[in-house]
């Protein structure tokens, strides 16, 4: 079900016109209208600076899980590096499930899981806390552990795995909040309980980006969040994308979002994936559920 | 679990089936169970050490258990001597009121009302926090973070209940005792010098030395050290096993407080038996 061929289609052009997308749009600017405009705008345009190299950054092969009952069935899709894919498909189709099967918090049933070409189904607990540590996670429901301020729970993959000092790492975590849009010293010393559940949302974002990660999932990062937010976290991951060749897999309801950042799109639909491709090629779809997905969204 | 469709049309598991497959379950339950065991317990030597939730939890399991567990041996003590004091004064042997009162205490109701009342505190709440942070995917963020959660979660838990235990089943001896000898002064007419003498007499009754460690203490000892292992792995193994939102977590409590309850009380049973055939009367 793997389109091979469409994804270097949107790869040969590619550069961006400026940045002026990225940061230039201030408060000001964000009128509905405006938003509207430079959605049009950004779809005409290609959104991948990314140089595609064969290999993919990670594959799901022929991927099959069950839990009482089939979630799901021989999935295959992959992304190369700088690549943003993502899943799309309605509530209770195994998105989460995919990313966790990435993580390898999930084994499969059946079928391969590899990240940067190493198949990681087989590996031992700690090698796979390993693996994790190049990849950077925003849960659906941000899953900040409550016991901890915002600044720790921020810090936190800093203090694990790296070496940095105490000024350092005060120093990321102020950063990876601007980036946010959240005002580090009015939240950093809050616990997760404080927050509103949009607040939560972004510093589970902060914390997925932490440790700038090579590799970042994001589980509905937008879901829950006012259309400026979504906004402003939709170009954030396009900052990542094309300015730290980050590789991204979003899983999301917010179907203008991924239009707006996606290099592919993979539908999930009853266990399997019905379809895997640009987003061009999704808009020019004539597939019966494909129409209806993107006409009901 | 096949994951492609069933060639054969499903149909409803008969009864034996149905029992297979429970019970099969029941066995991993209980291998899962050890795992987290073997495990909680091999990673308190190993890097990196969480000192910090160490400490912390020294506090949540000791230190703030102190007022139920002060309650509960007090008032057990005065109780204890209250009935002893009925018992020995048919055969006019009140004076012996401070040995029957510390040896109930020391051997069981110490350790014992120790572990329940920890049980029913600590346990609850162990298995509360870590099912709703199960249910809430933190336990995954961990796991993604690079950290293992039974390392971060569970050995600081079982180390701090693995000290503390053994240290309120001593205070709650001492506050038995001491609400014995309340009782015994004011309402059986058993003077303080006497009773403290008895009780004395009946804790280290062949000396106190490194060769002869009295039998009472070894127990008193043995048996709060093996509940307290008891009470944070079994709250730590169905917190973590939570699935189900918040209605599992209540679950989780309600099992762990049962079960870590009911293996108190059989486990003081063969501990005793074992500790009575090893050492001797
Ligand atoms: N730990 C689990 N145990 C049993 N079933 C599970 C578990 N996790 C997920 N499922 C089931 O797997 C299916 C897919 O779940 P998943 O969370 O991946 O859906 P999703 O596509 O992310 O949905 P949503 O858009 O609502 O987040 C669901 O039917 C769910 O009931
Ligand atoms: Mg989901």
């Amino acid at each position: 079900m793997i389109d091979d061929e469409s994804s270097d289609s949107r790869t040969a052009t590619g550069k961006l016109p400026s940045d002026r997308r990225l940061d230039g749009r201030r408060m000001g600017e964000r009128t509905t209208s405006g938003v509207r405009a430079a959605i049009r705008d950004e779809l005409a345009t290609e959104p991948a600076d990314a140089e595609t190299n064969d290999q993919p950054v990670i594959q799901l092969d022929h991927v099959s899980l069950a839990f009482d009952e089939p979630v799901l069935e021989d999935v295959s899709f992959e992304a190369r590096k700088g690549e943003t894919l993502c899943i799309v498909g309605e509530s209770g189709t195994g998105k989460s499930t995919a990313l966790k099967l990435i993580l390898r918090l999930l084994v499969p049933e059946k079928g391969s899981v590899c990240i940067g070409g190493k198949e990681i189904t087989g590996l031992s607990f700690e090698e796979a806390l390993e693996i994790r540590q190049q990849m950077g996670m925003v849960f659906q429901g941000a899953a900040l552990f409550d016991s901890m301020s915002v600044f720790e729970n921020v810090a936190y993959p800093l203090r694990e795995h790296t070496t940095m000092n105490e000024d350092e790492i005060e120093q990321r975590v102020r950063e990876k909040l601007q980036f946010v849009d959240l005002e580090p010293d009015k939240v950093m010393e809050q616990l997760p309980a404080e927050l509103s559940g949009g607040m939560r949302k972004r510093v589970g974002i902060a914390r997925g980006m932490a440790n700038n990660a090579e590799i970042m999932l994001y589980d509905e990062p937008t879901s829950g969040l006012d259309p400026l937010t979504t906004g402003t976290i939709t170009r954030l991951l396009l900052k990542l994308q094309r300015e730290l060749g980050v590789t991204s897999v979003v899983v999301s309801h917010d179907i203008r979002s991924v239009f707006r950042m996606a290099t592919r799109i993979a539908v999930l639909y009853e266990h399997h994936i019905v379809f895997f491709g640009t987003p061009e090629e999704m808009a020019g779809s004539d597939d019966e559920y494909i129409r209806t997905f993107l006409g009901g969204s | 679990m096949p994951a492609a469709a069933p060639a054969v049309p499903s149909r409803t598991p008969s009864h034996w089936e149905r029992f297979v497959a429970a019970s099969k379950s029941r066995v991993r339950n209980v291998q899962d169970y050890f795992a987290l065991a073997g495990r909680g317990l091999g990673f308190i030597f190993v890097r990196p050490f969480y000192g910090q939730d160490w400490v912390q939890q020294m506090d949540e399991i000791g230190v703030k258990s102190l007022g139920i567990v002060l309650l509960t041996g007090f008032f057990t003590g005065m109780v204890l001597a209250l009935q002893s004091s009925v018992q020995l004064q048919t055969f006019g042997a009140t004076m012996y009121i401070g040995r029957l009162v510390s040896a109930s205490m020391i051997r069981e109701l110490g350790p014992v009302l120790a572990g329940l009342m920890v049980a029913g505190r600590v346990g609850s709440g162990i298995a509360a926090q870590l099912g709703s942070m199960r249910v809430t995917e933190q336990i995954d963020a961990l796991n993604t973070l690079g950290t293992d959660p039974i390392k971060k979660l569970v050995t600081p838990r079982v180390l701090a209940a693995l000290v503390m235990l053994p240290v309120l089943t001593i205070i709650n001896d001492f506050i038995g005792i001491l609400g014995g000898n309340l009782i015994s002064s004011a309402m059986v007419g058993v003077p303080t010098s006497l009773y403290w003498r008895t009780v004395w007499d009946q804790i280290a009754n062949d000396g106190f030395t490194l060769r002869v460690i009295p039998i009472d203490f070894v127990q008193g000892i043995t048996k709060p050290f093996v509940f307290g292992g008891i009470i944070s792995i079994t709250a730590c193994y169905f917190g973590l096993n939570t699935t189900g939102g918040t209605e599992g977590v209540g679950q989780s409590t309600t099992r762990t407080v049962v079960v870590s309850s009911i293996l108190i009380l059989i486990i003081d049973y063969f501990l005793t038996q074992i500790l009575l055939s090893v050492l001797g009367p």
